[in-house]
């Protein structure tokens, strides 16, 4: 799982569209939703990664973990991937 | 100042209400909060627009969570609202003198501290003031990772926010909690009050039958509205489902923790079971949501169609009314 945000990076990219971008130099901290996200994410693609999460790895980003804290980055998603799988 | 703990929550009128009972030492969690509050319900109102869009909402209305948990529970709860917003702040500043956290309404759209991006006219939006330096108050507001602060005049106009839900300066706050709590009393009583609601109010625009309705104009949009009002119409369904648009299906999976907690209060294991079904809707709530983002962001794959999201619904509808009736039926 070294590369675990290079791979969720490149499967967000498949899974919402997101054209022109190299996973292995994106900011894993920079924000992932919203007007700053590093790959142009809204709240609407945020439910796609969401059901994307959970179909490639199990893991249920449930009501008690908020969403708001895991979609943080691509640093914390992958670190709630990690805990959680 | 208080010492007052800040947790960040999933919903911010649960989140309040279970950081507010934390400062009075009562244990009692975000999920409990909800269900206590018999917070979760459906209703889809056409006839009533916000920006000129039908309301659909996934709960029930704001304040009715404080209220119940209050009964349910025997809090002394007090709430007050004000025509005039220097009394409100003078009454708001009283009690933080006298070391008591107070829960506020607001209007999100007027707190700074929220990122300009999830800021939108609701003015139902709770959070906690805890303190006062100088012309700043100190906040917990649950939506937030850390607690933050407000000035005076920012507050001011947040909490006489106008327009639909204006919170008239309102404030609440426990002033006396019991040492004891009835919680199994009361999680039965919500309990069969949802279900009730959910799968046995006959008015054909609320609970499980609200769901089809919604379901059956939903699969005509297309054609009865045109492409571009039509998707519109399919973002402001799940906007309203999602908490600001990340939480998947939101409130289905909060409740479903709270049936998960109530295994535990009530000492019955079927309520793990009934939790273990309401997670498993949460999922296909989840996604139907996800088939309606990629509709509005037009990246359809196969089989996505506004009467592919209606049937998902539907599915939706028959799985929540047949728990809700096998819960009636399991507490008699």
């Amino acid at each position: 799982m070294k590369n675990l945000e290079q791979e969720v990076c490149r499967q967000i990219c498949d899974v919402c569209r997101v054209k022109g971008i190299d996973c292995t130099v994106v900011d894993k901290g920079a924000p992932l939703i919203g007007p700053e996200s590093v790959l142009g994410l809204d709240s609407l693609d945020a439910m796609e990664i969401v059901v994307m999460i959970q179909t490639e790895y199990g893991v249920r980003i449930g009501s008690e973990e908020t969403s708001r804290e895991i979609l943080v980055s691509l640093a914390t998603l992958a670190e709630y991937i990690r805990e959680n799988s | 100042m208080v010492e007052f703990c800040h947790e960040q929550t999933a919903h911010c009128e649960s989140g309040v209400l279970a950081n507010l009972l934390k400062f009075h030492g009562l244990d009692i969690s975000e999920p409990m909060a909800f269900g206590l509050g018999q917070g979760l319900f459906f209703a889809y109102a056409p006839f009533i627009r916000l920006n000129k869009l039908p309301l659909i909402t996934y709960r029930a209305t704001p304040g009715r969570l404080l209220k119940q948990v209050a009964r349910g529970l025997g809090l002394d709860l007090r709430m007050r609202q004000f025509k005039d917003p220097h009394k409100a702040m003078l009454a708001l500043d009283e009690l933080l003198e006298r070391g008591i956290p107070v829960g506020l309404q607001t209007g999100i759209f007027w707190l700074p501290y929220i990122p300009r991006a999830y800021r939108f006219h609701f003015n139902a939006h709770n959070l906690v003031v805890y303190g006062r330096a100088g012309d700043e108050y100190k906040i917990s507001d649950p939506v937030m990772p850390f607690a933050t602060t407000i000035s005076q005049a920012d507050l001011q106009v947040a909490r006489f926010a106008q327009g639909a839900l204006a919170p008239k300066g309102k404030l609440y706050f426990f002033a006396k909690v019991p040492a004891t709590l009835p919680l199994a009393e009361a999680a039965c009583t919500s309990l069969r009050y949802v279900a009730k609601q959910m799968s046995g109010v006959p008015f054909f625009l609320i609970g499980t039958r609200g769901m089809r309705f919604l379901a059956g104009r939903l699969g005509k949009w297309p054609a009865r509205l045109g492409d571009r009002n039509a998707l519109l119409h399919l973002g402001q369904v799940i906007r309203m489902q999602e908490e600001i648009g990340t939480g998947g299906a939101g409130f289905r999976l909060l409740y479903a923790a709270f049936l998960q907690e109530c295994q535990g209060v009530l000492d019955d294991p079927c309520m793990g079971e009934f939790s273990a079904r309401l997670t498993e809707i949460g999922d296909k709530w989840r996604l139907f949501a996800a088939m309606a983002a990629r509709i509005c962001k037009e990246r359809r794959r196969d089989g996505d169609s506004f009467v592919s999201c209606a049937r998902l619904i539907c599915t939706c509808a028959d799985r929540e009314e047949q728990l809700f009736k096998d819960i009636l039926r399991h507490l008699g």
